[in-house]
């Protein structure tokens, strides 16, 4: 089994790439749209190679390896989820603000 | 970065020029939640010859010059459509800021690759095509340098929790 949250980025990534609709890829792989949708909201766990076949149907390739994915640093994470909370202006203007703050630093002189 | 940070001014300045692309990288991570900072704009442009024209208009107005190491300003450079097409990258300095145009970012096919899944939003008052978190992701996990590495495990939970 793939665990459904990531079986749902992989299936609706590869549908959008594709340029398909979920009823024209539930064709493709004789199923019904309501399955796909259902899929893609994470509501079923599908096995591997159920993903791969729906994902060679988008004309794409399931590759599959082990990686060693460290942790997420909370305090970044958490910065992240605050991030979530502002609008997307908001968010552009904290991402300046910041590489204005690092620029100066960098041409900034030592105070003694 | 030797010009004030201005991201907007210099979406403003490809929108005024109706250049077509799609912003990718740090920002467009930043846009979809990244708590991570990026000094430098990144776009991909439609590579079609019009409009490769008016991007190359867009950057006179920019006044853009290649961005070396050790040159404060960076070197001028001419260019029209067909010159931008010899390097599927280039990293400017502007007078708003560094802006690196990729053609074709690692792990996409480039404009219409991003475009499909984009996003359309006006942010202070200029509309701009915005790359899905996933391409941003794709494109960093392609391009595979240290420092989106270390970006990757973030972004994949934040894709995870907002898709």
């Amino acid at each position: 089994m793939l665990a459904a949250v990531e079986a749902r980025r992989l299936v609706k990534e590869a549908r959008r790439r594709a340029g398909l609709t979920q009823a024209q890829l539930a064709e493709r792989v004789g199923t019904t749209q309501s399955a796909i949708a259902r899929l893609e909201a994470g509501g079923t766990e599908p096995s591997l190679s159920r993903v791969d076949v729906l994902i060679r149907a988008c004309g794409l390739s399931l590759a599959v390896e082990l990686d060693d994915r460290p942790p997420v640093d909370p305090d970044e994470w958490d910065r992240a989820l605050r991030n979530l909370d502002l609008s997307v202006e908001e968010r552009l203007q904290n991402v300046v603000a910041a590489a204005r703050f690092i620029a100066a630093g960098r041409r900034s002189r030592a105070v003694r | 970065m030797s010009a004030t940070f201005d991201p907007t001014a210099v979406l403003r300045v490809l929108a005024e020029h109706e250049v077509r692309f799609v912003l990718i990288g740090g920002i467009a991570a930043a846009i979809h939640g990244s708590p991570y900072v990026t000094t430098d704009i990144d776009v991909t442009p439609l590579v079609a010859r019009e409009n490769l024209d008016r991007l190359s208009e867009a950057l006179r107005a920019l006044d853009a010059r290649i961005r070396t190491e050790g040159v404060d300003g960076g070197l001028p450079f001419a260019h029209d459509a067909e010159s931008l097409l010899r390097s599927t990258i280039w990293n400017l300095t502007t007078k708003h800021g560094d802006v690196d145009l990729v053609l074709v970012p690692a792990g996409t096919a480039g404009y219409d690759d991003l475009v499909r899944d984009s996003e359309r939003l006006e942010i202070l008052g200029v509309e701009v095509r915005v790359a899905s978190l996933a391409d941003v992701v794709r494109s960093k996990a392609a391009a595979g340098r240290e420092k989106d590495r270390l970006q990757l495990p973030l972004l994949r939970r934040l894709l995870d929790e907002t898709s």
